[in-house]
């Protein structure tokens, strides 16, 4: 098996505010390949960004990560600001979750991946940097590069200025792109685009892609494999073929019912499913007792007992499709009934 | 981009019109007649009504206002004969207390009033800006908690008592500073420089206390913002991305300085009055204490000219920072 590009195990990250200190994620264990997409599914404060950012060493103030970050065989966790700054940019890249506010407002779309090229690469003159802005920006299918490098940020429409910056991310080829909701802030058409761009791009440079996302319709388009977070928690881990057909955790079965079919892939437009549509309020791992952190929303919890508040459960083996990879899922619940039940 | 300026000149030139006539007006609503003043101690009142006529000021506002702008293109003549005084074409008045133009006057106190509004500018944008920064940077340590005790205080004591309280602290107590007197620039920079450390601290004192607010304000937004984040995921060292945070900095900070232009003007009027200097405050001030016309229009034109230039500078450099407010 050949060494993955992203090997994260048993992360934890930690805010500390005021002398207190609480986990936004824990024990996250992620293994993704080059050439392959992972999606990072769950609800608004999950702690989907938060991962993403710690990959990066990004983390906001007053945060901290303990475990193992491994990118391109290099410890993220252990390495030094030099060894950081080489990775960022060049081994991981980000796409984020705003393309306005993540783009300078004071620089135009060349300097900004003209700025990507020549920080990994001082040799690269100026001029040479915006030429190869703009040949970046015509592999992204953006009409007129030549003009569009001297525009700035908000002279561009929301599908444009995604194309600009996923054109930024790329252009020091990294071998792993986090991309934090590429998609949400776009209408479905455009949607649509973007992420067969990102695919397209992936098969040529050969990256593995970690896709944030909160909309299970994206995924079941463009991921392999599916990591399923509740809370902070990894609720349930497999390949997309398992996680849709096979759930083995309520939380995303829940999600499944909600989701019409597998080849909602093949479609480009019409329904899309956001993950609200669970009823109950999400928990943050912040307020959640020594049990399960979904006991409070599970139709099931009434079946296991007891044990579901005073136990957390920790991710299982489950059985596996065919050629699917490993499939893991935090519920104490061996076996799930039929899905219609199991949301309240 | 011209035109643009043009449009800008022309509309100022309008409103300066606007600020003659107003003051003109003013004037002659609130003002003891300025003809008793110059005729002397025992004062007759047909000597008086001469010495009025001779200085024109026995006419209406209205009549004044045509005459005053008349002036600014053709020159204006007061009087006949042997006492006749004329005063050359772009002529603000003349002032006959003084026995001079004010352009003369104006051309005279300048020095004083730029020396003193330049060097307390520029020592409040340094101070502002370097406090904000650093309190931005080390939040909640030493020079933030100190300087926002500053800014607080800073924005809620009247400039006259903090020209007192430095007059009082360096000039007579450490008998350090000189606490009158103007020495030109060109005569000495030293003794200029040396002459008016105490107005500049008075000055930049009060106007600092904004400058530390907008700075550190603005930067701690700048620094949490994404687009620095983003920058750092390229690659970006601590250093790079906080030279590049100033940029967002410098908007607000001009917009504050071209507003700032006009309480700096407002400034030195206390503070000339406090240490003693002859500059244009100092002028105005004796022109409304002698009820002289042409003084107080002129010095408050020529105040109006300057702020208008500032916010016109800043407008023109505030696209330049900032590409959001380019054209519409
Ligand atoms: N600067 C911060 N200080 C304290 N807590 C934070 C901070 N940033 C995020 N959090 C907490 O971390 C948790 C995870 O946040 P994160 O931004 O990763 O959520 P997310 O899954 O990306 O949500 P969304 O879909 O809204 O983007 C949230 O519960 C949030 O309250
Ligand atoms: S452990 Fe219990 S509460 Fe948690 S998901 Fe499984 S059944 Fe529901
Ligand atoms: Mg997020």
């Amino acid at each position: 098996m050949p060494d993955p590009v992203l090997q994260v195990e048993d992360l934890c990250v930690s805010f500390t505010s005021g002398g207190v200190t609480a986990d936004v994620v824990r024990d996250l264990s992620v293994r993704l390949d080059g050439g392959r997409t992972l999606a990072v599914v769950g609800e608004s404060g999950s702690g989907k960004t938060i991962t993403g950012r710690a990959i990066m060493r990004l983390l906001p103030r007053g945060a901290s990560a303990r475990g193992r970050i491994v990118v391109a065989g290099r410890e993220m966790l252990s390495a030094d600001e030099r060894e950081l700054r080489r990775a960022r940019g060049s081994d991981v890249a980000m796409v984020f979750q705003d393309s306005m506010s993540a783009l300078s407002p004071y620089l135009d779309i060349g300097a900004h991946i003209a700025q990507a090229v020549r920080l990994h690469d001082p040799s690269v003159t100026r001029r040479a940097a915006r030429a190869r802005a703009v040949e970046m920006l015509d592999r992204v299918g953006i009409p007129e590069p030549a003009g569009a490098v001297r525009r700035f940020p908000h002279e561009f429409s929301g599908g444009m200025r995604q194309r600009a910056v996923i054109a930024m991310a790329l252009v020091n080829r990294p071998a792993l792109l986090i991309a934090d909701e590429p998609t949400t802030a776009l209408d479905v058409t455009v949607q649509a685009q973007i992420l067969a761009l990102l695919r397209e791009l992936q098969r040529e440079y050969g990256m593995a892609m970690l896709l944030i996302s909160h909309d299970f319709g994206v995924v079941g388009r463009a991921a392999d494999d599916v990591l399923v977070l509740y809370a902070g928690r990894q609720a349930e881990y497999g390949s997309l073929r398992d996680i849709f057909e096979q759930p083995a955790h309520p939380y995303t079965a829940g999600l499944r019912a909600a989701t019409p079919r597998l080849d909602a892939r093949l479609d480009t437009g019409g329904e899309r499913t956001r993950l609200r549509a669970i009823p109950g309020a999400p928990t943050s791992l912040r307020d959640a007792g020594p049990g399960c952190a979904f006991a409070p929303r599970c139709g099931l919890a009434d079946q296991v007992g007891e044990r579901c508040v005073v136990e957390a459960p920790l991710p299982t083996v489950r059985p596996t499709s065919e050629g699917g990879g490993p499939h893991l899922a935090a519920c104490h619940l061996d076996r799930l009934p039929a899905l219609k039940e199991v949301a309240r | 981009m011209i035109v643009y300026i043009a449009r800008r000149m022309v509309t100022a030139v309008f409103m300066l019109l606007a600020i003659a006539f107003v003051t003109i007006a003013l004037f002659f609503g609130a003002s003891k007649d300025p003809a008793r003043a110059m005729c002397g101690k025992p004062c007759p009142p047909e000597t008086r009504a001469k010495v009025s006529a001779y200085m024109q000021t026995d006419q209406s506002a209205v009549w004044q206002y045509t005459e005053f702008v008349k002036g600014l293109f053709v020159g204006r003549t007061y009087g006949e004969g042997a006492q006749q005084v004329h005063c050359d074409a772009p002529c603000f008045g003349y002032s006959f207390p003084n026995r001079s133009d004010v352009t003369t006057l104006i051309a005279e106190r300048l020095p004083v009033t730029l020396s003193l509004a330049f060097g307390a500018a520029v020592l409040c944008l340094v101070v502002g800006i370097g406090l904000g920064a650093l309190s931005a940077i080390r939040k909640g340590g030493i020079v933030d908690r100190f300087s926002t005790g500053f800014a607080m205080f800073g924005l809620s004591v009247p400039t006259f008592l903090v020209g007192l309280l430095v007059l009082q602290v360096f000039g007579f107590m450490l008998n350090a500073l000189p606490y009158s007197g103007f020495v030109s620039f060109s005569e000495s920079p030293t003794d200029w420089a040396w002459h008016l450390i105490g107005p500049w601290m008075v000055l930049s004192f009060i106007l600092a206390a904004g400058y530390i607010r907008v700075t550190r304000t603005q930067l701690l937004n700048e620094l949490s913002a994404d687009h620095l984040v983003a920058m750092t995921a390229r690659g970006a060292s601590t250093r790079q991305v906080n030279r590049h945070a100033v940029r967002g900095v410098m908007v607000p900070v001009v917009a504050m300085f071209a507003l700032d232009v006009t309480a700096l003007l407002g400034g030195s009027v206390i503070a000339e009055k406090v240490f003693s200097l002859h500059g244009l405050g100092d002028l105005l001030l004796s022109g409304v204490n002698e009820s002289d016309l042409s003084i107080v229009v002129g010095v408050t034109l020529f105040s109006a000219f300057l702020i208008i230039v500032g916010n016109l500078i800043a407008d023109l450099l505030m696209p330049l920072l900032d590409p959001r407010i380019r054209r519409a």
